[in-house]
């Protein structure tokens, strides 16, 4: 054989063979054998407290959601939360850390984590609520990466002495007083339904140390006026509505019935907006989901109530290293408002959600079970940004495919 | 055409004067040091303020809003009448003690009971109590809705009707305001004559710096402009303390996010079970219970949620060391003993309540028995038990009382 025979037949081969090792590694990156397609903005929005069953049945009260969008979109049926409060859920969205006590009692004092250790993919081993600044979150891969990034948060700063309107969380080491809402008033004609707790940004030492904090992390109302080029509007969007907006609260402190209702109404109008911004209509992919489920058993009495919470989860979810053993029971009141709190697993329940995007063939339908953990992967995959943050990178754990793009 | 020149002159002379008068008064409420410059009351706010130290508005000719809300007392009470007297001849009396006006009436938030969706955290999480509303039961959204009430309630200054009350208005020294201010026929709508009142009252109240100056020592020492004494300290830490005092998990001490100062109230409803006080004439009556929330004053749907009855609004706690009545209903006259109840109800309730003949003791007895469950018995230091010993000591009592003299403003007499 030629000596330009042999050397063509090795360039060919080694061109196959990378075209393969190619080949592989995206089917690799997206998670089960898919390679996404050329998204470059991305918006989630995330809502509350609600179960699979309740959001999608038949006669569900948020019939834009359940019935509109689905149609317009995918349906991920076997989506899951992580956890069991709401704080927990969001630090797994942007950063893969587990549950903890304390943001899995929703933080009810702005305290920073104390870490004693490391654990298995990237887990940091102790409690607390503000993660040490040597915990990376997918804003510190998207800076590093050259991509922009904002958060959107409903009603922050309406009322200054609870939070600032960029940025907003309480002082170090008090109280964190937005989880009560506050009605208008003469100072706050607005009144303020922004929940810490619902914004995974303020948890981070990365973040609210950072300069980039004041910048990106502002008011919902803000949102339009950067939708209006594909220049203003950030490569990665996560929204968070009010507490009314987003379902946690029925009825809301301004009125208005909350629940699905609300979330309906407040999705008719900030979807559409969405969806008619250039950056969507060019390479957009908007996910709708929610933070946990809200179902349980509940048994009364007059010795108070118990209270079962099954803490479903998917995907082989581990709990981490810093919950502890399950199931636990936790007790609090006397009398007839005793309440027995047992939580069965550490799991967030199955709640589903809703994906949108040019990409996305309408009325898809996908039973491949996800969880936050899963999404938090699939932005990293559709980013390619190279790390999978904490449990993103649990072995065996699938980002969003070919099933729904 | 002589005397419409000189009575406009008059007129405008009228509204210069109310001007001046206010024009230190106005403020920018936000708490710091900062915060005290001036800015002049809006016209519509000094009419406000004509009306509120106006006792020819009442039925009795001599009680003006500011006869119960007097300023020299952070607008709250100068005596120690657990309730006032009101009424055409100044012989009766309501249920309730008379609250301070000031810091609050700004940031006031509309009543509420916000409900979380999910059941379960309802029942074991984030659920929310009732929270806002004007008045000690938060019956009134607005504050011209509350400035309307002692208006016509029969013992306070007890007009009879609008019609009475505007007739009134309009023979005021100072009725021609209303009429540069609301139009030349304003006095022909007297409901609209009426309201235009409640809301220059309501707009003096939010404006007047006097409602919210900020003044006192705790104010200074925030801003690192004095030093607390090592009692008042002392007297902060049992104030703070979530497993002793815990005074300040509804008494918010903390500055805000925007350095703004704290005024000492969450806004929210508490069960204390304050005992029945005799000194109330409506008390007479075994069968009457003043129930906060639950009525008889509110008549809402949300007075009709029986969790409510016995709940009643948290207060701020700046200037109370200038107060000498305690509690919705003016029980206590002395701060000392309003904290000892506080301490103590739970430890020793025999000092507190009426003991039966059979030495049993009718804890919380300004309720009916069907509702003494809705009191608090689950935030510390509520949860204690007779034959324990309370959170705090006498000398524990002296160092809070020390910490609460830093509450008063720097213009408020005692």
């Amino acid at each position: 054989m030629p000596l330009r025979a042999v050397r063509s037949l090795f360039v060919g081969l080694v061109l196959s063979i990378s075209v393969l090792f190619a080949a592989l590694g995206a089917a690799q990156q997206a998670g089960h054998g898919d390679v996404h397609p050329p998204i470059r903005h991305v918006f989630v929005l995330t809502l509350e407290n609600k179960n699979y069953s309740s959001i999608f049945s038949q006669d569900s009260p948020a019939p834009y959601l359940s019935r509109t969008l689905v149609a317009q979109g995918a349906m991920l049926r076997q989506y899951y939360g992580t956890g069991h409060g709401s704080l927990d859920n969001y630090i797994a969205m942007i950063s893969g850390q587990s549950n903890n006590p304390d943001t899995s009692d929703d933080c009810g004092t702005f305290e920073d984590f104390k870490q004693t250790g490391v654990a298995d993919d990237g887990q940091v081993v102790g409690r607390g609520c503000v993660y040490p600044s040597s915990v990376k979150t997918v804003v510190d891969q998207l800076n590093t990466a050259g991509f922009t990034w904002k958060g959107y948060m409903g009603d922050m700063g309406n009322d200054p002495a609870r939070e600032s309107a960029t940025c907003g969380h309480p002082v170090l080491g008090m109280p964190d007083l937005t989880n009560e809402q506050e009605g208008e008033s003469a100072r706050v004609p607005e009144g303020d339904m922004y929940a810490t707790r619902h914004n995974p940004f303020a948890y981070f030492h990365s973040i609210i140390d950072s300069p980039l904090c004041q910048k990106d992390v502002v008011n919902l109302n803000r949102l339009p006026n950067d939708l209006k080029a594909i220049a203003t509007t950030a490569n990665f969007n996560f929204i968070t509505p009010n507490v009314c907006d987003d379902g946690h609260d029925a009825p809301c402190v301004d009125g208005r019935p909350g629940g699905l209702a609300s979330i309906d109404a407040f999705l008719r109008r900030w979807v559409l907006l969405i969806l008619a911004s250039p950056a969507y209509k060019k390479d957009g992919l908007l996910i709708i989901n929610f933070d946990e489920g809200g179902s349980g058993a509940i048994e009364r009495s007059k010795d108070g109530a118990v209270i079962t919470v099954f803490g479903e989860s998917c995907c082989n979810q581990r709990a981490g290293p810093n919950l502890g053993t399950y199931p636990r029971v936790k007790i609090s009141g006397v009398g007839d408002q005793k309440r027995t709190r047992r939580t069965l697993k550490f799991g967030g329940e199955r709640t589903g959600a809703v994906l949108l995007s040019p990409f996305i063939k309408p009325g898809t339908i996908s039973d491949v079970p996800y969880n936050h953990y899963s999404l938090l992967k699939s932005i990293e995959d559709i980013f390619g940004l190279r790390e999978h943050l904490g449990y993103a990178g649990q072995t065996g754990l699938v980002a969003f495919g070919s099933d729904i793009f | 055409m002589i005397q419409a020149t000189v009575l406009r002159l008059r007129i405008c002379l009228c509204l210069a004067i109310a001007y001046c008068c206010v024009c230190c008064g106005r403020s920018d409420h936000k708490g710091s040091g900062q915060g005290r410059q001036a800015s002049p009351l809006s016209p519509v706010a000094a009419l406000g303020r004509q009306l509120f130290f106006d006792p020819g508005l009442s039925a009795s000719g001599k009680l003006a809003c500011a006869s119960c809300h007097d300023p020299r007392f952070a607008y709250g009470p100068s005596n120690s009448r657990a309730v006032q007297l009101g009424g055409p001849s100044l012989k009766s009396q309501g249920n309730r003690a008379v609250p301070s006006l000031r810091y609050t009436l700004d940031r006031t938030p509309r009543w509420m009971h916000v409900r979380a969706y999910s059941e379960i955290e309802q029942l074991t999480e984030t659920d929310s109590v009732p929270t806002g509303g004007f008045t000690s039961d938060g019956r009134f959204n607005t504050l011209r809705d509350q400035a309307t009430f002692p208006l016509f309630a029969a013992n306070e200054m007890a007009n009879r009707n609008a019609v009475e009350l505007a007739a009134k208005l309009a023979h005021v020294p100072y009725s021609r305001a209303f009429v540069v201010l609301f139009g030349k026929a304003i006095f022909s709508n007297p409901s609209q004559a009426v309201a235009k009142a409640t809301e220059a009252l309501e707009q003096f109240e939010l404006e007047d710096r006097s409602f919210h100056p900020f003044s006192s020592r705790f104010d200074a020492w925030m801003d690192g402009k004095a030093m607390l004494t090592h009692q008042e300290m002392r007297g902060k830490r049992l104030f703070d303390d979530p497993n002793r005092g815990n005074c300040a998990s509804c008494h918010l001490d903390n500055r805000g996010t925007d350095g703004s100062h704290p005024i000492f109230t969450d806004f929210q409803f508490e069960g204390l079970g304050v005992p029945r006080n005799p000194e109330i004439p409506a008390n007479a009556n075994p069968a009457f219970f003043d129930m906060g929330l639950c009525g008889p004053l509110r008549t809402d749907t949300a007075s009709e949620n029986k969790a409510y009855c016995g709940l009643f609004k948290t207060p701020t706690l700046r200037n109370v060391t200038s107060r000498k009545v305690f509690f919705h209903n003016g029980r206590f006259h002395s701060l000392r003993e309003a904290l000892r109840f506080y301490v103590q109800r739970d430890t020793n309730p025999e000092r507190w309540y009426a003991v039966t003949r059979q030495g049993k003791v009718r804890k919380f007895d300004d309720l009916p028995s069907i509702y003494r469950d809705n009191m608090d018995v689950i935030d510390s230091p509520l949860t204690l038990h007779p034959g324990q010993m309370p959170v705090w000591n006498h000398r524990n009592i002296d160092d809070v009382i020390a910490f609460l003299r830093t509450l008063k403003d720097d213009d408020v007499v005692h």
